[in-house]
């Protein structure tokens, strides 16, 4: 149990954790609740106070983040970011995933109709907080990030069949998505090629008109 | 100065009614200089006792609520959001926004709900006392929101509004160097009051011969790395008797954390009982 600023030892015989500031060589808190004392097998126990009700997370670079998308265009998606790794946030941060970071490879020529819809929830990295004039940027260019949950024109839940498209189960018809490769038993295995050589736009065959949307907003 | 326009006025002419009402009489103490009205004593450390509770409003991240004799507080604490404003280099570090209001039923004349220019100088002056306190840089590109309303205002506002507001940022977890706990006193020729109640702060009971050193301070101190975050003065008062006061103050609010303290602690516990040791 600690208060705030209570002195709760010196940093020669703890490392400090989270919820606690250093000064003049001592650990003192700086928050009030529990004080959490965690042997964590180097030299020193690690020291932190926590309170019962979820921390307060705040997406931090390289963090994984759980985000759903609200818009797209051709140079970059707009999300709000839902959850940080598995605590859910109280209240929503924006972030953006640009065009050039949506994949690992060939990344001038993605589309992001192609990668992502409004409404899907997606699986991102934080690359950066951003400048003065921007919101969190995120990335998917990793095999395990990308879309995880996503509806199909007809109002299914779709099911991945690869890492770049997506079927429904009620129409059959195919969307493409840029797919996470989530490590789960639902995912039926025939995984395609995750980067490295893909079937170009170009030779995809016709899509089904399913799949254009015509009320995308373009600019 | 932003006007209520959806009030009807009347004629330009016509005047309050409350400036016609005769004052009632108050009553001089020509009793011995040492008492004040409520039984306290001039020239003493004695702050009125508080009653603090954390935790009461269940839509806010956090909040308190403080009663020290008739002057009651609330306070809410929102946050971290996502700022809205881009304007300023935020990036890396938080912001602090205050937002200090009186209710218009807190004082003896009905006030409006539009906010005047004395309730936007009390919430900079919150501001600044409280930003020192809390841990900014770990929060970036966010924003906290400190709401505090004043529920009946019976002398020392600023202060309790520190304090309560310091309790709530605690209440609401968001990490803070320490608590700013704040005392008010109001100096009277060679006496002083600490902590005042309305009629005090506004010289009503006024001693006889007090004409010089007479005024009011107000401290926002940080008791655990002994720091003073805000500092407020009214009036004309000797060097000697501004640093003797602030001393005062100080000590005024070394008395006031120790219940400060097991207010959150009962606050913590009662959020989440302690399960395990």
């Amino acid at each position: 149990m600690s208060t705030k600023c209570d002195r709760l030892c010196s940093t020669e015989d703890c490392m400090p954790g989270t919820g606690v500031y250093l000064r003049h060589g001592y650990i003192y808190s700086s928050l009030a609740g529990y004080v959490l004392r965690k042997n964590e097998g180097e030299e020193l126990p690690v020291i932190s106070v926590v309170r019962e009700t979820e921390a307060q997370l705040l997406p931090d670079v390289g963090a994984i983040v759980t985000c759903k998308v609200t818009s797209i265009n051709p140079r970059f998606a707009k999300v709000h970011i839902l959850y940080v790794g598995s605590t859910p946030l109280k209240d929503r941060f924006r972030g953006t995933i640009r065009k050039e970071d949506v994949r690992a490879t060939e990344k001038d020529r993605v589309e992001t109709y192609k990668s992502f819809r409004p409404g899907d929830i997606v699986l991102a990295k934080v690359i950066s907080l951003g400048d003065v004039q921007s919101n969190y940027l995120l990335t998917t260019a990793e095999n395990e990030l990308g879309v995880v949950v996503a509806h199909s024109e007809a109002g299914a839940q779709m099911v991945p069949i690869s890492w770049c498209e997506m079927q429904c189960p009620r129409t059959h018809a195919k969307e493409f998505r840029k797919v996470a490769r989530v490590q789960l038993s639902i995912c039926r295995p025939e995984q395609g090629p995750v980067g490295g050589v893909h079937p170009s736009p170009l030779q995809q065959g016709p899509l089904s008109p399913s799949s254009r949307n015509t009320q995308l907003p373009y600019l | 100065m932003p006007t209520d326009t959806k009030r009807v006025r009347g004629p330009e002419v016509s005047q309050s009614p409350s400036l016609f009402l005769c004052k009632n009489a108050v009553k001089k103490s020509t009793a011995s200089n040492d008492a004040r009205v409520d039984g306290r004593q001039r020239g003493q450390v004695d702050v009125r006792s508080v009653f603090v509770r954390c935790g009461l409003i269940s839509q806010a991240k956090g909040s308190a609520y403080i009663e020290a004799g008739n002057t009651k507080l609330i306070c809410c604490v929102y946050g971290p959001r996502e700022t809205e404003r881009k304007d300023e280099t935020d990036m890396k570090s938080g912001r602090l926004i205050t937002d200090m209001r009186f209710a218009p039923f807190s004082c003896r004349e009905r006030g409006s709900w539009i906010q005047g220019s004395d309730e936007k100088d009390l919430s900079l002056m919150l501001l600044e006392s409280l930003r020192p306190g809390v841990c900014l840089q770990k929060y970036p590109r966010s924003q906290i929101e400190v709401n505090v309303m004043v529920l009946e205002n019976d002398g020392a506002v600023l202060a309790h509004a520190v304090t309560c507001a310091s309790m709530a940022l605690a209440d609401a977890g968001i990490e803070m160097y320490d608590l700013v706990l704040g005392c008010s006193i109001r100096q009277e020729g060679a006496t002083y009051l600490i902590d005042p109640t309305f009629l005090e702060e506004n010289g009503y009971n006024l001693a006889s011969g007090s004409r010089e050193n007479l005024g009011s301070l107000t401290v926002a101190f940080l008791p655990s790395l002994n720091q003073i975050s805000g500092l407020q003065s009214d009036g004309e008062m000797g060097e000697d008797t501004l640093t003797g006061d602030v001393r005062t103050c100080i000590e005024g609010c070394f008395k006031l954390y120790p219940v400060i303290q097991q207010a959150l602690s009962k606050a913590v516990r009662r959020k989440a009982p302690p399960s395990e040791s």
